[in-house]
């Protein structure tokens, strides 16, 4: 009997249907570095052999790496410095976990870029079922803000931050 | 055995080991090796399989990653990762996952002809694929292999006017625009060849685009021949973005787009008259009108009416063509000589007088029914009479309230134990220095902060911040400043940690009534302008919008408002702090504006002004001496 429970709910927890629907909604912060506007990414399905939480942490992956690109070049907004990318990221309960390359550190001044640069990061991934703050690593770095910087690093963001 | 057969046994040794070899490395069919033409450079990729008919590389080869760096694009994948995902210039996201054919670039999903999959720890994912949706082609010349970068897109975008042709390829694009008769433009794109249809035929302004390469696979070009429809004209055509190509067609012919001509604000005579005389002494009743400033600015003007101490007062108006307003600060002596002057529009004249001797009253002549704010706070109480013409059925006619109040009454001494120990983060914040303020001069040292040229922030925020602390200890408040000369308050090179905790340590310490941090604004474009203020506890946000108000009033600068944003320096602070942008290096306007030390000079009136009215005029000196 019990043997059939915990065959049962193992059955559930391996074919846990991830709550990520087909499209994720990723942000761009405006060049008047704070309203947010949204746009749509089509999202891989999950697939045979991917766990409900695996595939939320490849949403976040993916997620994270679209907000870190921006918009298309003709779009203007509040754009990471060249060269920033998505090192890798996960999730851990509601917190989302991205590290991002050392490329971020070449920020050239001014609360603007640095704080809509992650804010549309963070307004990304929090968009994603259960993620409700984003803790930011650099080159898997705990920082307390950028060299020269402004914005606090060192705990996570949420949206209520802004 | 004879020499000859010694040899022969030992060429047939060694082609027994070579067949052996070759024998060895069968199974396990190894890597091909592939040069590729870089622009001008070779990058071997050396991790590259047959796959059918399809090539496969892996996504780590280091040669992958060469190419990468030399068109600019990014590669984010872990080992034991699914998602392989490459980021492009552009820029677009490229997705393929291990073992789904499906791969997306930008929001275009498409189909490999194999689904990527992992050898020996690597990422094999379909090559050509990939060179394509970075807009490349590989291209044999001869022998050898290059890596083209071709024209990916030539989009028609509907516009205001008409339409504007966008063309992107894999590199920056550069272009030749030649016009020929017959409506017929046609635009040399150097470098690049194409991938895209030869021809097609389009409704509206371009009827025609016809796409041909020339030249050779090492150094094509491509031609674009756009056909246009009769009466339409075309822009010069220009790369934005150091990257796509654009060109503009206007439907309406011969009407050219004329620039608007930006046109600073004139600035306004600067209110030279000095502030008035700090109260320094304890007020008993009744309290004192210290000052009555009338500041012009953009068709308003604001009477800024200075009461020392906690009063009441009321106000009136009368309706057109009697267009009066009086205000009476009771309880009330007049320190400064009664004022009968002609004011500037929209008051066309003013007066202050003891009109008892329990009242002053400042009383304007108003040109009209304007629009007029009173707004009182701990300093006195602010008129601000508008340009615009209130409406006569509901504006209010009379009014009155509170001056002083919180911040003087915060000057109460604080315990001592108060001093080093945490602050209960909801408890009221209580000063043990209510006469303190300390001024933040933003970055410096090893740390310029944003800079255009030889403008830099470290160098203009201490300035503004030392024109501010001499306002302020004119008005007999004790200031310190976290720095006083171009040096990092940590230490040289320290962490941003270090440095900014520093800033806050000063402030904590020594129990401020408030910090107030100073910087320069700065973004990647010239476009934004104008001054921010930044908070973030709740206990900043007053701070903030008095701080903003006066930038907004005093200043000819655009207001970008207040912006709640968790900045390390305003968050560690125990005492209200904000973090005022004062304008924007990147903008020429703006950083024109910085380089005058007249405008430093008003910006820190403002400062000061936007301190005291939240703040209240500084309480007596107890013991402890200004700076």
């Amino acid at each position: 009997m019990l043997a059939v429970a915990a065959g049962v709910s193992w059955y559930f927890a391996s074919h846990q249907r991830s709550p990520i629907g087909a499209n994720i909604t990723v942000y761009y912060t405006k060049d008047d570095g704070t309203s947010e506007v949204p746009w749509t990414v089509s999202m891989r399905p999950q697939q045979a052999g991917e766990s409900a939480s695996e595939h939320l942490n490849n949403a976040v992956l993916y997620a994270a790496t679209q907000a870190v690109a921006g918009p298309p070049s003709s779009v203007s907004a509040v754009r990471f410095p060249p060269g920033t990318h998505v090192l890798r990221a996960n999730v851990n309960d509601s917190t989302a976990t991205v590290d991002l390359s050392e490329e971020v550190k070449n920020q050239t001044g001014g609360v603007l870029s640095e704080s809509g640069a992650f804010k549309s990061l963070v307004w990304t991934l929090t968009a994603l079922p259960g993620i409700n703050q984003v803790a930011v690593r650099v080159q898997g770095q705990t920082l307390s803000t950028l060299p020269g910087g402004h914005l606090e690093l060192d705990e996570p963001l949420r949206r209520s931050d802004w | 055995m004879n020499l000859t057969s010694r040899c022969a046994v030992r060429i047939g040794s060694a082609l027994a080991l070579l067949a052996l070899l070759a024998f060895a490395q069968l199974p396990a069919r190894a890597d091909d090796r592939l040069a590729l033409q870089v622009g001008g450079k070779t990058v071997v990729l050396t991790h590259v399989r047959a796959q059918g008919a399809a090539r496969a590389v892996a996504a780590d080869d280091a040669g992958v990653q060469a190419l990468l760096a030399a068109i600019g694009a990014t590669l984010t994948w872990q080992p034991g990762e699914r998602y392989v995902l490459f980021t492009t210039a552009e820029p677009v996201v490229i997705s393929f996952a291990i073992g789904d054919p499906r791969y997306d670039v930008g929001p275009v999903k498409q189909t490999a002809p194999f689904a990527p999959f992992l050898l020996n720890g690597h990422p094999y994912i379909p090559l050509d694929e990939l060179v394509h949706a970075l807009d490349f082609a590989i291209k044999a010349d001869g022998s050898q292999l290059i890596l083209q970068p071709q024209l990916a897109s030539l989009d028609l975008q509907a516009s205001d006017t008409g339409a504007k042709l966008v063309a992107h390829a894999g590199i920056p694009l550069d272009a030749r625009v030649s016009a020929y008769a017959g409506n017929k433009i046609v635009i040399t794109f150097p470098g690049v060849g194409s991938m895209l249809p030869s021809s097609r035929m389009t409704a509206g302004p371009v009827q025609r685009i016809d796409v041909r390469t020339q030249g050779t696979v090492r150094q094509p070009q491509t031609q674009v021949t756009l056909v246009l429809a009769p009466g339409v004209s075309h822009g010069p055509g220009a790369t934005d973005d150091q990257r796509d190509f654009t060109m503009a067609f206007n439907s309406a012919a011969g009407s050219a787009a004329a620039q608007p001509v930006a046109q600073a604000a004139p600035s306004e005579a600067a209110e030279t008259a000095p502030p008035p005389p700090a109260a320094t002494l304890p007020a008993p009743a009744p309290v004192q009108v210290t000052g009555v400033q009338t500041q012009p600015q953009n068709g308003s003007v604001l009477i800024r009416i200075a009461v020392s101490g906690n009063t009441t007062y009321e106000w009136h108006r009368l309706r057109p063509p009697d267009n009066r307003l009086w205000l009476d600060v009771h309880n009330a002596r007049l320190a400064i000589p009664p004022q009968s002057q002609p004011g500037s529009d929209p008051v066309s004249a003013i007066r202050v007088h003891q009109e008892n001797p329990d009242t002053v009253r400042v009383a304007l002549s108003l040109s009209g029914f304007d629009t007029v704010d009173v707004t009182p706070n701990a300093a006195g109480v602010l008129i601000n009479v508008g340009a615009t013409v209130a409406d006569q059925t509901t504006a209010a006619r009379a009014g009155s309230g509170t001056i002083g109040t919180a911040a003087v009454a915060d000057a109460s001494s604080a315990p001592d134990a108060w001093k080093f120990s945490p602050r209960p983060t909801d408890a009221p914040y209580v000063p043990a220095n209510p006469r303190l303020i300390v001024i933040d001069p933003g970055h410096g040292g090893s740390d310029p902060g944003s800079y255009r040229g030889d403008v830099v922030e470290k160098t203009l925020t201490l300035d503004i911040s030392k024109r501010l602390r001499d306002i302020l200890v004119a008005r007999g408040w004790q200031v310190i400043m976290t720095r006083d000369d171009d040096r990092d308050v940590y230490a040289p090179n320290d962490s941003a940690h270090d440095e900014l905790q520093a800033r806050d340590d000063i402030a904590n310490h020594n129990g401020a009534r408030l910090l107030l941090s100073v910087h320069v604004n700065a973004f990647m474009n010239a476009g934004p302008h104008g001054a921010t203020v930044y908070y973030y506890k709740p206990g900043d946000l007053a701070l903030a919008q008095a701080v903003d108000k006066r930038i907004a009033a005093e200043l000819s600068l655009k207001n970008d408002g207040i912006v709640k944003d968790k900045l390390y320096v305003v968050h560690h602070a125990s005492m209200p702090a904000a973090l005022v942008e004062t304008a924007f290096i990147s903008n020429p306007d703006d950083r024109a504006l910085l380089q005058s030390p007249q405008w430093r000079q008003q910006m820190a009136q403002a400062l000061a002004d936007g301190i005291e009215d939240f703040a209240g005029t500084a309480p007596p000196a107890s013991g402890t001496s200004g700076q």
